[in-house]
Parts: structure tokens; C-alpha cells; sequence
């Protein structure tokens, strides 16, 4: 497969290394096609040698793009939204997303992204109608209006309830609505984790946390991620996550007792062991996820970013991007065997307009912010 | 690219939107739509109209081609030359889809909106967004301000750091009140806060809230000096300095995530508001119009402006002596131009001979109000 990026990148790409899977045969055009049946039903696959690969693998991310043409994409947003006073903002998202994810390849196919502005505007509208019309009418009656005591109490009590489940359903509805709209090999990713549950995790978490002094702050963290990762899908086979956050609470109280020795810098050693451990206990079937990141470069990268955007004035953003995306594949492999005959099309995640209003908690499609 | 030799049989891939494998597929460039024939024998037809395509605007992506909603179906072609060949074949149906060609002109395109940026940009930054910010804090109810206002002062002037000795605090109210009256509407109350702290400085928060060091009430030698300090303060209140100065900074900040798209640089831009707001710092233009604003004040109170000149004067005087007044001058730079400037003002007004403010009261004791 050509690979016009990687002499750019100054390093061969990850996929010359490793010998080519066996059903890259396809795209090489070198060997002869396996043979293939016509619309299938997974059982046909099962059997089929050609896909289901024997040995051990390891496989990474690909980023192929570049931060001049994420730039010009970004320029142009900027223009559109200026002139749209802001309305072009949903459709300005989107053109980066598809950007980012057709440009990262794995296993010689790249991503994909089908989300729309128009979806993008509606979850926003959506978010202003439940949660920040109510919060301002609450705020005016306890802030403003002069009414009996007991309602400007209730309707501080409802606000800060408004607050507290927003951030959770927000997420989670980000999250859902992402996922849904990303594929792979034509196959949507989705998510299935109930927002109610997360507002669950969080406000718990959020609650012990501050009464332990942060001190469980990396059993919060831990569940979070866990909840986000594990309801994850690929189509029908579901990512696994198998951490607890006890294993990091030694390192987060270790970095916590040597905040004032290091200057603080150890927190780059604990954000490096973090990532590596989440990523280390994500599974997909067989296969899991490896992690490689350390302190060092993941300070280069962070520091460096904020250098390029504090001498540019965040016009070096696009650069910035695509450095951290660069950075993160660098470090992530897929290792393990990656079966993917059992694999199929989840049709709820497919449809992009069969989705309602299911339950304002568990809104269908979700909405995005981010 | 391979532009030169239009072909009708390309090779590709083909995704059936159900399962996750790849299909070798021969495309076929017919007039109304693209044969697909998989590699498993079965045939398609993909009529233009119902193609979109996804992928392949830039060097080096391969062209994706999608087809239905629910149940997306994908061709996949790494050869970039398709394109150049889908447009020789069928150019009207094909004008739906990127032409490698037309590259160049959009990096020129893009050139021209960069630079469209930077004027819209500029021009927002320079007069749009000021010009919003006089409109929206004219507009601003006088209740927000003097709550904002109380907020800054409980931040900037710490419970039991607040002098309020009532018999002297009660002269500094009555120079207020002294300088108002003649002002046919006043919708702010004022108040005077004097902190117990060395710092020269004087500043005014929204509505009404007036905020004294007592460095500088140390530093005046006459209640006219002080009425000039307090007319020029008064003055900020009156023409919402602060409050337009926020919603500038506001605008501003809203203006940035639309450039950057970036939350991150909002938040960064989110501190320096905040300590805007905290050090109360306005731009040159307002300083200006407070000066002049708040010598009509004194002229209309038929308080002599030579006092806030004096004091003015007496600051710059003391900038390389004391380093103690830097602080007000940072904020309040009187330079030569300035003084000209008040002089000027003072001449052109001074038709009534001014009266003594606080006849008969011994200005170095009201001065004592921290004990």
C-alpha cells in the first residue's frame, strides 16, 4: 500500500515492519484474491482460513495527515463561522473529524466519519432546551424573583442537581454519539453504557473523592474510564476493560507525596503511567491493547504544544493536533490476534436516523458539545 | 498522478456495510453510474446520483465512495487517477465529486480566506467588538452591576481589612455626595470603601463600589486632591468602564473559540479576564474620558481642579523617589500630555469662583480613618 506520509514523518511506516496480514492480499494485488462468498452469513466466515489469522500480531494506528491541510481546513472554518456569526461552528467540527479519522489507518484501512452539522446543531439545541433554559429560569426564581423562601431553595437545590447530572449525561452523550458515528472497514463503532449509570459513577465518585480529599480520586478515574471503554463497540463484539483503580493509587499517592520535591513535574510520570495502564487493560476479543508511553516525551509533547500555540497564538492549533495524534499512535499497539469473522454490522448503530428521543437520560443519538 | 490516460476499469475494494471484510471489486466508469463487480461474481449498479463521496480530497487518501443511509455500502479505490478518469468519462454527473485538479486553486482559495480572517479578525477586534460592548453595558441593569461590583470588592478588600471609623468615614460620604448633587440623575448609590493597606491605588468596580487605599488617602494634602481622585473614579462608574470592559472581554474570548475552535485557549483567556477584573485595569481612552469627564464633575461641584491636578502632578513627581505610587500610575499614567490636557479643561471652565470643601475640618485627621 503506498505510503506518500511516511518519508514525510521522518520514520518508515509501522506497517513495512510487519509482514502483511493475510487478507492485505486484496489490496496488494500480488496474490491471488482469497476466495470469497457472495452476502454471507457470519457462519460462512467462520470457516473461511484466510481471515482468521494464526500468530501472534502486533498491529498500530497510522496517522497520514498533515498539519498544513488540517490548517487549511481550519482557516476556512474560521472564515465560515466568522461570516455566520457562529452557525457554522457544528459544520466546521465535523469537516475536522472526518479529516482526523480519514486519515488514520489501521491494519491498511482508514476510519471513518459520518456525522453531519446538522445532527451536530440539533444535539446542541437539544442541550440548550433541557438543561440551560431550565438552569436560567431556576437561577432568576432563586436569584432574582421575590417568592416564598422555600422555592428559591428548591430551585437552587434543582439547579445544582441540573449542574451535577449535566456533565455525566453530556459525556456520556458524547460519547454515544462519536462512537455511532465513526466506522471502520464500513462497520459503526457504538455505545451502549446507560447514562444514568454514569451519573451514578459520577456523583458518587465526585462525592467520595472530595471527602477523602481526592484521595480516591484514581478508583473515580479508573471506573470512568472503565465505563466508557468497556461499553464500547465494534459493531457486535464489545471492547473489554479488566483494570480497578486500586492499582493506581499507588502511584497516584506516590506522585501526590512528591509533588513538592519535583516541582510538580512527577505528574507527567503519573499521567504516562495512567495512560499506560488504561491502555494496557483495554481488550478487543483476543487481542489488547499495548501502551509504550513514558514521562520524558510525553512532557516534549505537552510542553511543546503549548509553546506552539502561546508563539502562534493558536493559529499553530492544527500543528498541535496533529502532533498529539501523532504522539499517541506512536505508542499504541494492538496486540493478540484480531478475529474479525465474528464481526458484524449492529444495525441500531447503523442507522443514523432511526434514533428518537429514547428517554431524556438516554436520548438516542446523544449530543455532542465537545 | 495518471491523469493523462483515461480509464473505464479500475480495481477496488468493496465494504458491504455488514460484516468487516474486505471484497476485491472491478469498477466499471459507465456514462449514468459505476458497474461493481465483486470478486465473489455478484454485480451492481451505482447510479452517480446515489453516490457520496467521503474520502479522497487530499494527496495520498484514497477515494471512498458511499452509498445508502442505513446500511452504508463503501468502495474503496487507492488509485488516485480514478477521479481524473470519473470526470473525462461522465462530467456532468461526476461534477458532484472532487476533481484532483482543482487542488491548486482551492490552496489559493484558502490563501485568500486566511487572509479574509485576518481582516475580519482585526476589524472585529478593533471596532466590532467595542462597539458591541458600549451597546451591551448601556443595556447592562444597574441591580448586575452593583452585584458584580460587591463581589470584586468583598474579593479585593478582605473582611476586617476595611476602615469604616463612622465620624470620618461620614466626611468622605459627603465629598461624594458633594460632588454628585449636581447631577440631575443619578441611578448609582456610591461607596466608599477605604482599605487598610499601604498600596497607592484607587480604583472603581461596577456599580457604585469605590475602592480607597489608604497609601494614597496618606498621600493627598488637600480634600480637593481627594475630590479629584474620587471625580475621576466616579466618573469610570458613571460611563460603565468596568462593566464594558468585561463584556469586552468576554466578546473577545467568544470571538477566540470561534478562531481556534479550542477550549483550551478560552480558558487561558478565561484567567486573563479574570484578573482584568481583579486588577480593574482600563484602556487608555477610558482613562482619558474620566479625566476629562470627572473635571466637569469638579467644575460643576465648584470644586477647584487645581487639587486633582496637584495630586496627579505630586504622584509623577514621586514616581523615581517612591516606589510605592507606581502602582497608581500604572493604572493612572500622569504624563505630560495628560496634565496639558487637564489644565486645558480646567481653564475653559472656571467661570465661578470654586468653594472650599470641608471648612473648618483638619484635613491630616480625616485623612487618620485606619486610626
Amino acid at each position: 500500500m503506498a505510503d506518500p506520509d511516511s518519508s514525510a514523518a521522518g520514520r518508515p511506516s509501522p506497517f513495512a515492519r510487519k509482514p502483511p496480514p493475510p487478507r492485505d492480499a486484496a489490496s496488494g494485488g500480488t496474490a491471488s484474491p482469497p476466495p470469497l462468498p457472495p452476502l454471507p452469513s457470519s457462519g460462512s466466515y467462520r470457516t473461511d482460513p484466510s481471515i482468521v489469522a494464526p500468530r501472534r500480531e502486533s498491529r498500530r494506528l497510522f496517522f497520514h495527515g498533515s498539519g498544513g491541510s488540517l490548517f487549511g481546513i481550519f482557516i476556512v472554518n474560521t472564515l465560515l463561522t466568522l461570516v455566520t456569526l457562529g452557525l457554522y461552528y457544528f459544520w466546521a467540527k465535523v469537516r475536522v473529524r472526518t479529516y482526523v479519522l480519514s486519515q488514520s489507518e489501521i491494519e491498511g484501512d482508514r476510519f471513518a466519519y459520518h456525522g453531519t452539522g446538522r445532527e451536530l446543531l440539533l444535539g446542541f439545541l437539544k442541550a440548550i432546551v433541557f438543561f440551560a433554559v431550565p438552569i436560567v429560569v431556576l437561577s432568576f426564581v432563586r436569584d432574582v424573583l421575590d417568592v416564598w423562601v422555600g422555592l428559591k431553595v428548591l430551585a437552587g437545590l434543582l439547579v445544582y442537581l441540573l449542574v451535577v447530572v449535566f456533565i455525566p449525561v453530556a459525556t456520556v452523550g458524547a460519547r454515544r454519539y462519536r462512537l455511532s458515528r465513526s466506522s471502520w472497514r464500513g462497520i459503526r463503532f457504538s455505545f451502549r453504557g446507560r447514562a444514568r449509570d454514569f451519573v451514578r459513577i459520577f456523583v458518587v465518585g465526585s462525592a467520595v473523592s472530595s471527602v477523602t480529599f481526592g484521595l480516591y480520586y484514581p478508583f473515580f478515574d479508573v471506573q470512568r474510564y472503565a465505563f466508557m471503554a468497556g461499553q464500547a463497540w465494534f459493531g457486535t463484539r464489545q471492547f473489554g476493560f479488566t483494570g480497578a483503580g486500586r492499582d493506581l493509587f499507588g502511584p497516584f499517592l506516590l506522585a501526590l507525596l512528591l509533588t513538592p520535591f519535583t516541582l510538580g513535574l512527577v505528574w507527567f510520570w503519573y499521567l504516562a503511567r495512567r495512560r499506560r495502564y488504561l491502555w494496557d487493560h483495554t481488550t478487543f476479543g483476543a487481542a489488547r491493547f499495548r501502551c509504550a508511553v513514558t514521562a520524558a516525551p510525553l512532557f516534549r509533547l505537552l510542553a511543546g504544544n503549548l509553546l506552539l500555540l502561546v508563539l502562534t497564538l493558536g493559529l499553530g492549533w492544527p500543528w498541535a493536533k496533529v502532533r498529539t495524534i501523532r504522539f499517541a499512535f506512536r505508542y499504541l499497539t494492538l496486540e493478540g490476534p484480531l478475529d474479525l469473522t465474528a464481526i458484524q454490522q449492529d444495525a441500531r448503530a447503523a442507522s443514523a436516523t432511526g434514533e428518537g428521543l429514547a428517554g431524556l437520560l438516554d436520548a438516542g443519538g446523544g449530543f455532542d458539545l465537545g | 498522478m495518471t491523469s493523462g490516460s483515461v480509464r473505464s476499469d479500475w480495481e477496488g475494494v468493496y465494504l458491504d456495510g455488514r460484516t468487516p471484510a474486505r471484497q476485491p471489486a472491478q469498477i466499471r466508469l459507465m456514462r449514468g453510474g459505476l458497474e461493481v463487480t465483486t470478486a465473489s461474481g455478484g454485480t451492481f449498479w451505482w447510479p452517480y446520483g446515489e453516490i457520496r463521496q467521503t474520502q479522497g480530497f487530499y494527496e495520498g487518501e484514497q477515494v471512498r465512495l458511499e452509498r445508502g443511509r442505513d446500511l452504508t455500502e463503501a468502495l474503496l479505490v487507492a488509485d488516485p487517477g480514478f477521479l481524473a478518469s470519473l470526470h473525462a468519462i461522465a462530467p456532468e454527473p461526476a461534477s458532484r465529486f472532487h476533481h484532483p485538479g482543482r487542488r491548486a486553486r482551492r490552496v489559493r482559495l484558502t490563501a485568500l480566506a486566511a487572509v479574509a480572517v485576518l481582516g475580519i479578525g482585526a476589524a472585529l477586534y478593533l471596532w466590532g467588538i467595542p462597539a458591541a460592548a458600549r451597546v451591551v453595558a448601556a443595556r447592562v441593569p444597574v441591580s448586575w452591576e452593583e452585584r458584580l461590583g460587591r463581589s470584586i470588592v468583598e474579593q479585593l478588600v478582605p473582611a476586617g481589612k476595611a476602615c469604616a471609623e463612622p465620624a470620618r468615614q461620614r466626611v468622605i460620604d459627603d465629598l461624594v455626595r458633594t460632588l454628585t448633587a449636581p447631577l440631575p440623575r443619578l441611578p448609582y448609590t456610591f461607596r466608599v470603601t477605604v482599605v487598610n493597606d499601604a498600596t497607592v491605588n484607587a480604583l472603581a468596580a461596577p456599580g457604585g463600589f469605590i475602592v480607597l487605599f489608604r497609601g494614597l488617602l496618606e498621600r493627598t494634602r488637600t480634600p480637593e486632591e481627594l475630590a479629584g481622585v474620587l471625580a475621576h473614579e466616579i466618573e469610570h462608574v458613571l460611563q460603565r468602564h468596568a462593566t464594558k470592559a468585561l463584556v469586552q472581554h468576554v466578546s473577545t474570548g467568544l470571538l477566540f473559540t470561534a478562531v481556534t475552535g479550542d477550549v483550551s485557549g478560552v480558558m487561558a483567556y478565561g484567567l486573563e479576564s479574570a484578573r482584568v477584573l481583579g486588577a480593574l485595569r482600563y484602556s487608555r481612552a477610558a482613562e482619558e474620558e474620566a479625566d476629562a469627564e470627572g473635571l466637569q464633575l469638579l467644575l460643576a461641584a465648584r470644586v477647584d481642579p487645581a487639587g486633582m491636578i496637584a495630586f496627579f502632578e505630586g504622584m509623577e513627581s514621586q514616581r523615581a523617589a517612591a516606589p510605592a505610587v507606581l502602582k497608581y500610575l500604572s493604572t493612572h499614567p500622569a504624563t505630560g500630555d495628560r496634565l496639558a490636557r487637564l489644565r486645558q479643561l480646567a481653564r475653559g471652565g472656571g467661570q465661578r469662583p470654586p468653594v472650599r470643601l470641608l471648612e473648618g475640618y483638619e484635613w491630616a485627621d480625616i485623612r487618620r480613618i485606619c486610626g
